[in-house]
This record gives C-alpha cells, sequence and structure tokens, in this order.
C-alpha cells in the first residue's frame, strides 16, 4: 500500500433533533492512499455524504461532528481553524457536488468561477487565470473550450456542467478529489463519459479520488478499492477485485445480488434486501444491519462488531460482521 | 437537460440573465410607458432649468397668479414666478432627494439584512429586532421628530460656525434641509430594504451553489458579494423602483407638510401646498405640481412592475 493521504478514525456526526443529537455516522474508519481511488458505497442516508463534507466543516448547521479525526498532510483537519481549512478546501482538497444544474452559481460566467480559486489560492492576476480557465475547460473535454468561458450555467448540458463542476474542482491541482455522487443527475451515457474523464485525469494528475456513490456497478469500473457504508458505519472494505469476488458482509451480497444481470432467465425476479437501514437515533443495540440480516444470530444483537481483517489474515480486506467468516469458510 | 447532446454547441452568443430580462421588459407595454416616462422626468431634472427661460426665483410682479399661455407655459404663481421653471426645478428637487435617500436606504438594508441572513444567531436576531423597531416607529411622526429636535440646534451651530469662520458655506441653509430631508427620510426607509434581502440571503444561503463555494475555499465576504448578494438582486431592483416613487412621494408630503425642503427651493410639496391655498381662483398652480406627482409615481410603478415580471419570468405567468 503506498503512502496514506488521508486518515480517518473513529469519526462520529451526531444531528440535533428535538429528542437531543441523534447518531448519524457512527465511528467511520477509512483511508485513502496517494494515488489510489476509493469508493464510497451506500444507500441514502447512511452517512456518506455527510462524512466527506464534516472533512472541510460543510456540514449543515444541526448538524456537526462529535469526534473522531481527519489526519491529512500530517493535520488533523477537524481541528483546524477557519482561516486554515480555507486554504485546504479548494486548494488540496477540491469537491465535485451531486447536482451540476444547481451547484454551479447561476449569476456568474463559468470562466469567472474557474477563476475564482486561482485568484484566491494561487493569487493569479485575472487574464492568467482566465487563461488557466480556458485550459482547464479543455482539459475536461469542454469543446470550443474559449467561447464557453463567457457562457452562463444555464446555456450549458447538465453533462457539461458536470465538466465545469470537475473543472473548478481541479484548478488548484488538489492532492484528493472528493465526488460526491457526481453522475447521479445525468443520464447513463453522460456518466459513462464523466467516469472516464475522471479516470483519465486521475492518471494524468496523480491525484487520489474519493468517489461516492450508490452505484456498485459505476463504481466498480473505476475505484481501487470499496468503503461499504451502512447506517453510518463502515461494513466491509476491500479493495475492488476482491470485493466483487468475495463479498464478506451479508450487506454487500445484498447490494451485489440486487444489481439486474445480463442473460438471467425473464422469470428471475430483482433480489431486494427486506426492510429499511435504522433511524438516527433508533440505532439497535448489536450490529446496525441485523434486524435486516438473513444471517443474524443472537450476538448480532446484542454486540456491534468491529472491522477486522477477514480470516483473520493479513489481508486488506476488512469486514464488521459476526458471522462473515464462518459463512466464507462453509462457501 | 441532461439529455441534450454533450457536444451540443450554442451558435448564439451567450445571452446575459440580464440582456433576457432587459427582452421581456421591452415587450411589456406598461413597463415600457413607466420607463419613457421616468426617463423624461429624469431629463427634466438634469436640463430643465436649461428647457426654459427664465429662473424658478424671478419674480415677475406684473404677470401674478397667470394662467397657462404661451410665455407662461404652466402659468406663473402668487410672485409671478413662472411654475414651468419651478416644476422643472422641482423634479430636480425630487430627482436628488429620491436618489439620494434611496441609495442610502439601500446602502443599509442590504448591508444589514445580507449579513443578518447570512451569518444567521444572535447577530441575526439583534439587528432584525432593531429593524422592526424603527418599522414600528411612525414614518411622519419620527420625521417631524428628527426636524423639530435638530433644526434649531443645527442652524444655530451653522450661524456661529458662520461667524467664527465667514465661511459661505456655513451660510447655505440648504445644507441642512438635505442633511435633515436625507438623513430622516433614509432612517424611515432601510427596513424594508433589510428585511426583503435579508429574505433572500436566508432562501440562498441553503443552496447547493453556496456550500460549492465554501468548498472552494473562498472567504465568506467573497462568498457575500459574489455569490449571495448578486443572486438576491433582482427583487432588490423592483423595490428599488417602486422605492424610488415613495421617496418622491414622500419628500412631497414632508415638503407639503413643511418638514421637508424648505422654501424658496422649489419641491411639489411645497408647490402642492402653496397652490392649496388659492385653488379656487387659480387652480392651476395646483394642478400642474399635483398631475407632475402622479405622473412620476405612475411611471414608477409600471416600470416596478415591469421589472418585477421581468426579472420574475415564473411568477408572472
Amino acid at each position: 500500500m503506498s503512502e496514506t493521504l488521508l486518515e480517518v478514525k473513529d469519526l462520529t456526526i451526531e444531528i440535533a433533533t428535538r429528542r437531543g443529537p441523534a447518531t448519524v455516522v457512527d465511528g467511520i474508519d477509512l483511508h485513502v492512499g496517494k494515488g489510489e481511488t476509493l469508493g464510497i458505497v451506500g444507500e441514502s442516508g447512511c452517512g456518506k455524504s455527510l462524512t466527506m463534507l464534516s472533512l472541510l466543516k460543510l456540514l449543515p448547521n444541526k448538524i456537526r461532528v462529535a469526534g473522531g479525526s481527519a489526519m491529512f498532510g500530517g493535520r488533523d483537519l477537524l481541528t483546524l481553524n477557519n482561516k486554515e481549512l480555507r486554504a485546504i478546501r479548494g486548494g488540496r482538497i477540491g469537491f465535485v457536488f451531486q447536482d451540476p444544474m444547481t451547484s454551479l452559481n447561476p449569476v456568474m460566467r463559468i470562466g469567472d468561477q474557474l477563476a475564482e480559486p486561482l485568484i484566491h489560492h494561487r493569487a493569479m492576476s485575472k487574464a492568467a487565470a482566465r487563461q488557466r480557465a480556458g485550459e482547464l475547460l479543455k482539459l475536461v473535454g469542454i469543446p470550443g473550450a474559449e467561447q464557453r468561458l463567457d457562457a452562463y450555467p444555464h446555456e450549458l448540458s447538465g453533462g457539461m456542467r458536470q465538466r465545469v463542476m470537475i473543472a473548478i474542482g481541479l484548478a488548484c491541482d488538489p492532492d484528493l478529489l472528493i465526488a460526491d455522487e457526481p453522475t447521479t443527475a445525468l443520464d447513463v451515457t453522460i456518466q459513462a463519459q464523466i467516469v472516464d474523464l475522471v479516470k483519465g485525469l486521475r492518471q494524468r494528475l496523480g491525484m487520489s479520488v474519493v468517489w461516492i456513490t450508490h452505484d456498485l456497478a459505476l463504481i466498480a469500473g473505476l475505484a481501487d478499492r470499496i468503503c461499504v457504508l451502512y447506517a453510518g458505519t463502515v461494513v466491509e472494505d476491500a479493495p475492488v477485485d476482491q470485493l466483487f469476488a468475495e463479498p464478506a458482509h451479508p450487506y454487500t451480497r445484498g447490494l451485489l445480488a440486487s444489481i439486474p444481470r445480463m442473460g438471467a432467465p425473464d422469470s428471475a425476479r430483482l433480489s431486494s434486501i427486506g426492510g429499511t437501514p435504522p433511524e438516527p437515533g433508533r440505532r439497535p443495540a448489536g450490529c446496525p444491519f441485523a434486524p435486516r440480516c438473513p444471517l443474524a444470530e443472537d450476538v448480532c444483537r446484542t454486540t456491534v462488531p468491529a472491522l477486522a481483517p477477514l480470516r483473520g489474515e493479513a489481508t486488506p480486506h476488512r469486514v464488521a460482521c459476526h458471522v462473515a467468516n464462518r459463512v466464507m469458510e462453509a462457501a | 437537460m441532461s439529455s441534450a447532446p454533450l457536444l451540443a454547441v450554442a451558435d448564439d452568443p451567450p445571452v446575459s440573465l440580464w440582456r433576457d430580462a432587459w427582452g421581456r421588459l421591452i415587450r411589456n407595454r406598461l413597463a415600457v410607458a413607466g420607463l419613457v416616462m421616468v426617463l423624461v422626468l429624469a431629463f427634466a431634472a438634469a436640463f430643465g432649468p436649461m428647457l426654459t427661460p427664465y429662473d424658478f426665483l424671478s419674480q415677475n410682479l406684473d404677470a401674478r397668479n397667470a394662467g397657462p399661455s404661451l410665455v407662461h407655459l404652466f402659468g406663473t404663481d402668487d410672485l409671478g414666478r413662472d411654475v414651468f421653471s419651478r416644476v422643472l426645478y422641482g423634479t430636480r428637487t425630487a430627482f436628488v432627494v429620491a436618489i439620494v435617500v434611496t441609495a442610502l436606504a439601500v446602502t443599509i438594508g442590504v448591508t444589514l439584512g445580507a449579513t443578518a441572513g447570512f451569518f444567521g444567531g444572535l447577530f441575526d436576531r439583534i439587528i432584525m429586532w432593531f429593524t422592526d423597531m424603527t418599522m414600528s416607529v411612525p414614518n411622519l411622526l419620527l420625521v417631524v421628530v428628527i426636524n423639530a429636535s435638530l433644526k434649531a440646534p443645527l442652524s444655530q451651530w451653522m450661524e456661529t460656525q458662520y461667524l467664527a469662520t465667514l465661511n459661505p458655506f456655513f451660510r447655505e441653509t440648504i445644507w441642512i434641509d438635505f442633511l435633515l430631508v436625507f438623513g430622516s427620510m433614509a432612517l424611515i426607509a432601510w427596513p424594508p430594504y433589510a428585511r426583503l434581502v435579508r429574505a433572500q440571503v436566508l432562501s440562498i444561503r441553503s443552496r447547493p451553489y453556496i456550500t460549492a463555494a465554501r468548498a472552494l475555499g473562498l472567504t465568506n465576504r467573497i462568498i457575500l458579494t459574489r455569490y449571495v448578494v448578486p443572486n438576491a438582486i433582482g427583487p432588490l431592483i423592483v423595490s428599488v423602483s417602486a422605492g424610488l416613487g415613495t421617496a418622491m412621494v414622500l419628500e412631497s408630503a414632508f415638503s407639503f407638510l413643511g418638514v421637508g425642503v424648505n422654501p424658496p427651493t422649489p419641491s411639489w410639496g411645497n408647490m402642492i401646498s402653496d397652490g392649496l391655498r388659492v385653488w379656487q381662483h387659480y387652480p392651476h398652480l395646483l394642478a400642474v405640481p399635483a398631475i407632475v406627482l402622479g405622473l412620476a409615481t405612475v411611471a414608477f410603478s409600471f416600470l416596478g412592475d415591469g421589472l418585477n415580471d421581468a426579472l420574475n419570468p415564473r411568477g408572472s405567468k
């Protein structure tokens, strides 16, 4: 494993409710190596976006980090003051948001939006920033980049806007690009283009990428490693090949089984996982997945399983499940 | 939108949001009528004194209270002053007062409203408490109180300054008028702007592009001035247009009541006040300034409505 760029330890996030604080992210551990692409997978509300937003203190008002650390370049992001944080935001960590329709300032030309981080972080002149903005648009494959600089966001299609968002995220050559479901709002064909774009850029620029998604199929071709999140905890963390070859956590297996397959008989029903994730504030005592788990035993309902290497070996494949080891051996 | 081909590049040059709005504005007949009237009045305010052979002060006691004629377009008043010239000069007064007062009020209102809405919390509550408090004081009362309490001491002070320095600046009581009129009117005019902008900012600050701007490491000042306020400006423009008309009416009302611009400086308000005393005999002395004031109000109101439709196209259909 290469050098670690970002290491999140025991991150806990709470949301203020009328009944008091409710835990939405419960002790997440994850790490990203230099040049590595980490896929974070989980269903809506499992805390994937909150985890990433919390790193840059971008959480909405009523949600706060209750504990943990996030080491990035030798410093704990969670303890930085606003000024230090601003240098990291957009400078060393680029962020691409989910909805390209609403994540660009509607009254600002895209050239100016691209130039903003350059002027702010690199102290570039307006002219130099504009030239670099043109290069960035070319980099993300926008045709007629120079003319597009003067366009307003509403004049671009969704795919083009997402490319602009990525260009803004890349503007200052960040060490880490965090993409929060960047293709959710786009057509399937455009999704593939954006994935290819990020793949190519990652290699050319040598940056790390954290790609948040709920689409396992999409992330399979992009990530080096995948973290599966469930109800605010990491349930499985494995290199992408191993995860698909031998998914260990019952939740991961459920996710994989629910992907439709080509060539399956027409009569085959699409499998789904029964039940819904626990509400924040009403987490079960043991494993959060136990109420929905087909393999749950008594211990699952009382004790939270720790994230540990599968089969106890020295493997990067880690899983948080009491029964996974036994099940895997039996299989 | 997302199904549009990725490589589609429009051939038209980029159309800015403002140009779009302008297109909608000039398709609206009432708005154009309002705009034309406003421009005519603005022209009169700027070049009025050059359009007439008479000075607004020069008296012709041989031709007092004359009716409209070719010599005196709108007739003359009880001192034989040309009413046309006085109305033109009153237009200038109205515009100067409206523009300065609105500019002051907008500056105060936008600054307070935007910061209150953006930062929220205790700061917001204190500012809004202050805003509501100001709004709850009757306008006229506040202006009268300010005039009554400050005018005499200020005149006194100017007088002593003049005697001490012999600087002719201190002889011009018009400055006191303007200071008090501008100041007191701005003081009552800013709260609606503060509330409007705060409401806008509250809705804008939770939009994704604001989070995106924060994720870029921009400072609060840049986010506020380049991302929040420009997006809040549409309703503000509408409100300013209507506010200019309101300020003109207010100025006239205060001058009418004798707490605004003082004679001999012509103001529509004090012309109406003078005309009211003799309207049975010389109705033109009341009619001319009153009609001009009415037209100005209507013009700004049409323009404001048109701007509202142009800048919020969704709301008008």
